[in-house]
């Protein structure tokens, strides 16, 4: 939309003369240019969860490369940013001192982080860059575990999400992890929240039940199980004041899927071979899968232990038992697997979901973050320019109505703003709950002709028109009707 | 079935002294009689929600009892025991509609369901779905099926998950560890422990003799070994001597479908049944026929001691005067341990003032300091009736949390008490500590909830009313002013003046209303704090003043069965001066003849304990108790 593209311009004019005006502090000066290379640079998603909850697994499915290091112990013990890149490069940057370069090893693909010896509590964060075409939409920060059993690290993660001075976060979004919902998860993600950013960040927050196929146990159906669970968190009171969104994704199954090896595919093939009633003696249990000679063994002849275990690491058992079927059944081939495997591991929605969430938002989520910074520093560093630039960001809040959306998205769903229950559906849709293009926020298909969206625009604006008259509504009720007119009135100029 | 071997040997040695005629001795042997036949070895099966502990305890039952669910978790115990048919029973709490009520359960009718329907049948009691939070207000279900598991007094408890969305479960498996006799923490392969798991387990430890870590779904991951391995390192670092066993859930189902032994090895649950047979059955068993000797020990030689007394002044008659002396001062002893004054009384009666001003002062500590954090909460938080559910929920989590921390620190005074006043006895301190009824607060569920009103009369035609009496006085003011410069009483300016007053007494009282709504909230959290420590407080009162007259109860009673003992050997003595040769001989002989019997009872019923164990217990006390230098040691029968 246009109307992004003049938010940012506003954004960044007003980043301009702040940089202008701090020219004799460096220190500020620096971080205020830090912000304006941000709001050029992609959007910045942190991926973050308990530990275990599988990060880094979610954060190479993302990318589409195994490139971040993964082990069945706590793996991640510093905030690691993975960013698009000419060549594959990582620096690390201790606390208050610059930069060190480290050697790029890879181990099986995977990066092999090495700190040089210093203690993982005196980085601040490792930055990746990696040439990929998935990391150009979004920089990815992967962060330690919450909850971890070394406190140190799981500090680390909240001081990085939820800093405890007035700074905003560095993520401009989030996508929170769990394997249930959990306690402590719930007050991370209120946590999160509370904090300033326009109390308005659930709307940058999609919850993610991980390792979703675990769930139901690694039966077939799994998946199915693990997305009931995720529709009842939906629907959650808790959640849905925290998050915009919950997907229930298998990890390792999109990880693998989306780097399907070719002797991986050989060796499906080969235990497809095998008769269903062997093959799910064997799944019964990790160790009899893999063992060296056992019914399995005997069935599958040219397939050895080791070949045997790797295909288990990269599968799970899950994973096994879903590719097999689909080879045994349906004869697929490398590619059809690989795509089946990833619409099953629910990535694909996962990926819908940050589309329209966060990408077609991204520019405003972004202005936000920027001004947020702004508006601290302003605060803390007082400066000759201090009360007109303070003006210039305080008008561009009440301006864009962008933010007004944000706010109002926000309160519809934490429910501290209450319209009547048959509008809050159609209000959060079109207010771009569910994306942000015109044709969906009307609720029409995709390809709807302009004119048709136009007449669907207008019978919208004059339904909200009509609410925002109502006189039985609450005030702040009418506001938020007031606020989706504008909308309305927005979608029928652009539309 | 016959009855245990501990108590064949009670019986045995209740026949053997009837003869004596001691009723006092007799009854102490009958209560071991009836402690043993009511004894229960309690498992409670704890850790966070979703883990594995229904299908755990489900397997070690080999029957579906527990519910098993992907997504809905445990909400409520169930307590699985041994039954000659299947038969669920629900507890309900009492004392939640009647304030103060007295604590007990009321239990409904036991009903007989097959054992395949089980499962769905307490699903309908113990799920989040079948029964959404606790509506049903059940504090247990109790299920009862024939199986030889169990059949040993073993009673296996599935407890609602720690850490789920309503994490007050947590405070009360906590306050349910003093009264369990073993702990199965519960954590599956997915992940080596986390920070709350281990400290679950370091306070498990210090109330629960046996605990035990359980790593479950080990089919669903491969790297199982190493998650095995991690959590061993971080239970060494933490200096904790658990064991872990490694089991599936799954494999031993399929086991229990098809009867396949070898399957049944692989699921890891022979380690853990063996386990609980040989540390946790067989621990409560030695723990049994431990107590068991010594009860028939201490009998006997309180018996023996007065006919050896009556032997020495048959055999030497000129030493008659001098033991006559030694008993005397003994029962004197004796007596004086009975009395009020005695040094054991007041050991026990300072403990329990003691004890019941350190638990209160704490309780009272922690819930001042709840209601300090959630009145500057309230306080910066504006309109409370927006954010009153977060508050309230926070307040009653608290509150759970620390009147179950008070408890178990409660209980452990209690514990260390008991020992000190036993310190006072010469015997062996563990053996004759009676066992503590120190029963779990059930006050919260009988507070009332916090409410703060939620629709107070602030709507447009209140706010249209406040407007104009604002107004009203504006206009009327600036009116009455103007007129004096010859403008009319209504003219702009005091209109104007009419609109800003009845806008500024709008917001006025929009503050008030807003700092009256703060006020009564934090009126609310108050009364709410101010009833949990009016009703927790007495029940730990309650419960110091049972654990005061059990101690009492018990330890007058041992004084008693002393100073009788040493009565009964100061009337033989004093009636053998009198005796004639004849008979002197005849009643020797008889003495002889008892004591062999006695003697052969003794080593007898030693033989129920294993005897490097014994010969361990034995040696101890007596370590310990050698340098004190205390009344009681005066009642060791002397003349043994």
């Amino acid at each position: 939309m246009n109307d992004h593209g003049r938010l940012c311009a506003e954004v960044r004019g007003v980043l301009e003369r702040a940089v202008h005006a701090y020219g004799d502090r460096p220190e500020t000066r620096e971080r205020l240019c830090g912000q304006l290379e941000r709001l050029d640079g992609p959007l910045r998603i942190a991926i973050a969860g308990k530990v275990k909850a599988g990060k880094s697994t979610l954060l190479n499915a993302l990318v589409g490369e195994q490139i971040a290091p993964t082990d069945a112990g706590e793996c991640t013990r510093v905030v690691t940013w993975y960013r698009d890149g000419h060549s594959p490069r990582m620096l690390m940057y201790p606390r208050g001192r610059p930069p060190v370069g480290i050697p790029v090893d890879r181990r099986d693909g995977a990066l092999v982080i090495d700190l040089q010896g210093l203690p993982a509590q005196d980085l601040d964060r490792l930055v990746v860059d990696w040439p990929s075409q998935s990391l150009r939409t979004a920089t990815l920060i992967d962060t330690p575990g919450i909850a971890s059993l070394s406190a140190g690290v799981a500090r680390r993660t909240v001081r990085f999400l939820n800093p405890e001075d007035d700074t905003p976060t560095e993520a401009d979004a989030v996508l929170y992890l769990m394997r249930h919902l959990h306690a402590c998860d719930a007050e991370f993600l209120a946590a999160f929240r509370d904090q300033g950013v326009a109390r308005a960040a659930s709307v940058n927050t999609v919850a993610v039940i991980s390792r979703a196929d675990e769930i139901g146990g690694g039966r077939v159906d799994a998946m199915e199980s693990a997305r009931a669970v995720a529709a009842r968190y939906r629907q959650e009171p808790v959640l849905r004041g925290l998050c915009q969104n919950v997907v229930a994704v298998a990890g390792l199954l999109a990880q693998t899927a989306r780097t399907l090896r070719h002797t991986e595919f050989v060796g499906l093939t080969r235990l497809a071979a095998a008769s269903r009633e062997e093959l799910e003696a064997a799944l019964l249990t990790a160790d009899r899968f893999v063992a060296a000679d056992g019914p399995l063994a005997r069935a599958v002849p040219d397939l050895p232990a080791a070949q045997r275990r790797a295909l288990l690491a990269r599968f799970g058992v899950f994973g096994l038992r879903v590719s097999t079927a689909l080879i045994r059944e349906r004869g697929a081939d490398p590619a059809e697997l690989a795509a089946e495997l990833l619409r099953c591991s629910g990535l694909d929605e996962l990926q819908a979901v940050l589309h329209h969430q966060f990408a077609q938002r991204r520019d405003v989520l972004k202005a936000r973050s920027a001004l947020l910074a702004l508006d601290g520093v302003l605060r803390d560093v007082p400066c000759a320019q201090s009360g007109p630039l303070t003006a210039a960001v305080e008008r561009i809040f009440a301006d864009a109505h962008e933010f007004a959306e944000l706010r109002l998205l926000s309160a519809l769903r934490s429910g501290s703003v209450a319209l009547p229950r048959a509008l809050v559906g159609e209000a959060e849709r079109l207010l771009g709950d569910a994306g942000a293009a015109p044709a969906v926020r009307l609720g029409l298909p995709a390809e709807t002709a302009p004119g048709e969206r136009r007449v669907a625009a207008l019978e919208a604006l004059v339904r909200w028109q009509d609410h925002a008259e109502n006189p039985m509504l609450g005030r702040a009720a009418a506001d938020a009707c007031r606020a989706v007119v504008r909308t309305c009135e927005g979608l029928l100029s652009h539309g | 079935m016959a009855p245990p071997v501990p108590v064949q040997a009670v019986d045995f040695a209740l026949a053997t002294i009837e003869r004596y005629g001691r009723r006092d001795l007799e009854a102490r042997l009958r209560q071991a009689r009836h402690r043993l036949l009511d004894e229960q070895v309690r498992v409670l099966v704890v850790g966070e929600f979703k883990q594995g502990k229904s299908l755990l305890v489900n397997g070690l039952v080999s029957a579906p009892v527990c519910p098993v669910y992907d997504d809905i978790a445990t909400a409520v115990p169930t307590v699985v025991r041994y039954g000659a048919t299947p038969q669920v029973t629900l507890v309900r709490m009492a004392g939640g509609a009647v304030p103060g009520g007295d604590g007990s359960e009321l239990r409904s009718e036991p009903v007989e369901v097959p054992i395949e329907e089980l499962a769905d049948h307490v699903a309908g009691h113990v799920s989040e779905s079948g029964n959404p939070g606790n509506r049903q207000r059940l504090s247990a279900v109790e299920v009862a099926i024939p199986r030889d598991v169990l059949a040993g007094g073993l009673v296996v408890v599935d407890t609602p998950g720690v850490g789920g969305l309503n994490s007050v479960h947590g405070a009360a498996t906590m306050a349910a560890l003093p009264t369990a006799d073993a702990v199965l923490l519960v954590s599956d392969a997915s992940q080596e422990y986390t920070a709350p798991e281990l400290e679950f387990l370091r306070q498990a430890v210090m109330l629960c003799p046996n605990v035990a870590c359980v790593l479950t779904k080990t089919d669903l991951y491969p790297e199982w070994r190493r998650i095995a391995e991690l959590d061993q390192a971080h239970l060494k670092a933490a200096r904790l001597d658990t064991e872990l066993l490694a089991v599936s859930g799954v494999v031993r189902w399929q086991a229990v479908l098809t009867g396949d032994a070898e399957l049944d090895g692989e699921s890891g649950f022979p380690a853990l049944e063996r386990f609980l047979r040989e540390r946790v059955v067989g621990q409560a068993d030695l723990l049994a026929r431990r107590s068991t000797v010594l009860d028939v020990v201490a009998v006997t030689d309180q018996l023996r001691g007065s006919l050896r007394a009556e032997q020495q002044a048959q055999q030497d008659p000129r030493s008659v005067r001098e033991l006559i002396g030694r008993l005397t001062e003994a029962q004197h002893n004796a007596a004086a341990l009975k009395e009020r004054s005695a040094r054991w009384q007041h050991t026990l009666n300072d403990g329990i003032g003691d004890l019941n001003a350190d638990i209160d002062h704490d309780l009272r500590d922690r819930m001042r300091e709840i209601i300090r954090l959630a009145e500057d909460e309230i306080t910066e938080g504006g309109d409370p009736t927006k954010t009153w559910e977060q508050i309230s929920a926070w307040v009653e989590q608290q509150v759970a949390t620390a009147t179950s921390t008070n408890f178990v620190w409660a209980t452990q005074r209690a514990r260390w008490l008991a020992q000190q006043v036993a310190g006072h006895f010469a015997e062996d301190r563990e053996a004759i500590l009676p066992v503590l009824r120190t029963e779990s607060s059930d006050a919260l569920s009988a507070v009332r909830p916090m409410v703060i009103r939620e629709n107070e009369p602030w709507g447009i035609g209140q706010k249209a009313l406040t407007a104009v009496r604002g107004s009203y006085m504006g206009v009327l003011m600036f009116g009455m002013m103007s007129t004096m410069v010859g403008l009319s009483l209504v003219n702009p300016f005091s209109l104007a003046a009419g609109v800003l007053l009845g806008g500024k007494t709008i917001s006025d009282e929009k503050r008030r209303v807003v700092a009256r709504r703060q006020n009564e909230a934090r009126t609310s959290v108050r009364r709410y704090v101010d009833d949990v420590i009016f009703q927790v407080g007495k029940d730990s009162r309650d419960m110091l003043r049972v654990v005061q007259r059990d101690l009492r109860d018990h330890f007058t009673a041992q004084a008693d069965q002393m100073n009788r003992s040493l009565q009964e050997a100061l009337r033989a003595t004093e009636k053998s001066v009198n005796a004639s040769k004849a008979e002197r001989e005849r009643r020797l002989t008889e003495i002889a003849g008892e004591l062999e019997r006695l003697t052969t009872l003794q080593q007898q019923v030693r033989t129920l304990v294993p005897s490097a164990i014994q010969a361990a217990a034995q040696k101890n006390p007596t370590q310990k108790d050698a340098p004190r230098n205390d009344p009681g040691k005066a009642t060791a029968i002397s003349a043994s």
